[in-house]
């Protein structure tokens, strides 16, 4: 098992009630997409906005098909509206 | 290149202008975005700008640099402010200057619209009401393998624009 650490921003932090949240992993989460499938599951108001998300490693924006951050840190970032 | 393109205090656009340096240039563009009473209909009261600091940097300090190459232009800045903001308050700077004015227009647009689309920044406005929204914006996943984010949803991008 490893500890994923989810770092949530604008509405999804709103929805989720605070800044962060985690998800304890099994060996066979090993991609983004896996860690995200498995958030949705443990954390069902989420789910509906976890599509239009980019995942971002620090300052580097990762995709789905991309491992888990060896940190296990992935920053969920919803539709922006700067300007 | 490690000038602040985040502040958390009020943006002072004079320092950002550069006036005493440049002297090729003979066109300066400034787009200044400030926080408007209203959208969509709502009054709006004051509202608060949130990023993700460490992207939405690199994020505007990218957009600094392709707009200096695709347009010719020696000096492209942009701040963008974050934290709590009253109407009237200054949101966004971006100053060009260029030899001459047509690429100084079409270089702080474009600069414009590509932070507005791609850094992220989250703007939540709080109503006369007592409610409060995000502003609905721009999905920048760049993996997208389904048709959730199009057609790319500009609607929204008309604030301060």
């Amino acid at each position: 098992m490893k500890q994923i650490v989810f770092e949530l921003f604008a509405n999804l932090e709103r929805l989720a009630g605070s800044g962060t949240c985690s998800v304890q992993a099994h060996d066979e989460v090993s991609t983004v997409a896996d860690a995200l499938a498995l958030l949705a599951r443990e954390r069902p108001e989420l789910a509906s906005s976890l599509d239009r998300c980019a995942c971002v490693a620090g300052d580097t924006i990762v995709r789905r098909v991309d491992p888990v951050p060896a940190d296990g840190r992935i920053a969920l970032l919803p539709p922006v509206a700067g300007g | 290149m490690d000038h602040a393109v985040l502040s958390h205090e009020t943006v002072t656009v004079e320092p950002l202008l550069e006036l005493d340096a440049h002297p090729e240039c003979g066109g300066l563009a400034l787009f200044v975005g400030t926080v408007r009473d209203h959208h969509e209909g709502q009054s709006v009261r004051h509202l608060k700008y949130t990023a993700h600091e460490p992207l939405a940097a690199k994020i505007i300090r990218e957009v600094e640099a392709t707009t200096r190459e695709k347009y010719g232009v020696p000096y492209v800045r942009i701040v963008h402010r974050l934290g709590d903001l009253s109407i009237g308050d200054i949101a966004i700077v971006c100053v060009v200057r260029a030899p001459h004015r047509a690429e100084a227009f079409d270089a702080c647009r474009y600069a414009v619209d590509a932070v507005k689309h791609g850094a992220p920044i989250w703007k939540e406005e709080f109503y006369t009401d007592g409610s409060s929204a995000f502003v609905e914006g721009c999905c920048i996943r760049d993996d997208m393998d389904d048709a959730t984010a199009r057609p790319h949803r500009h609607h929204s991008h008309t604030s301060h624009g």
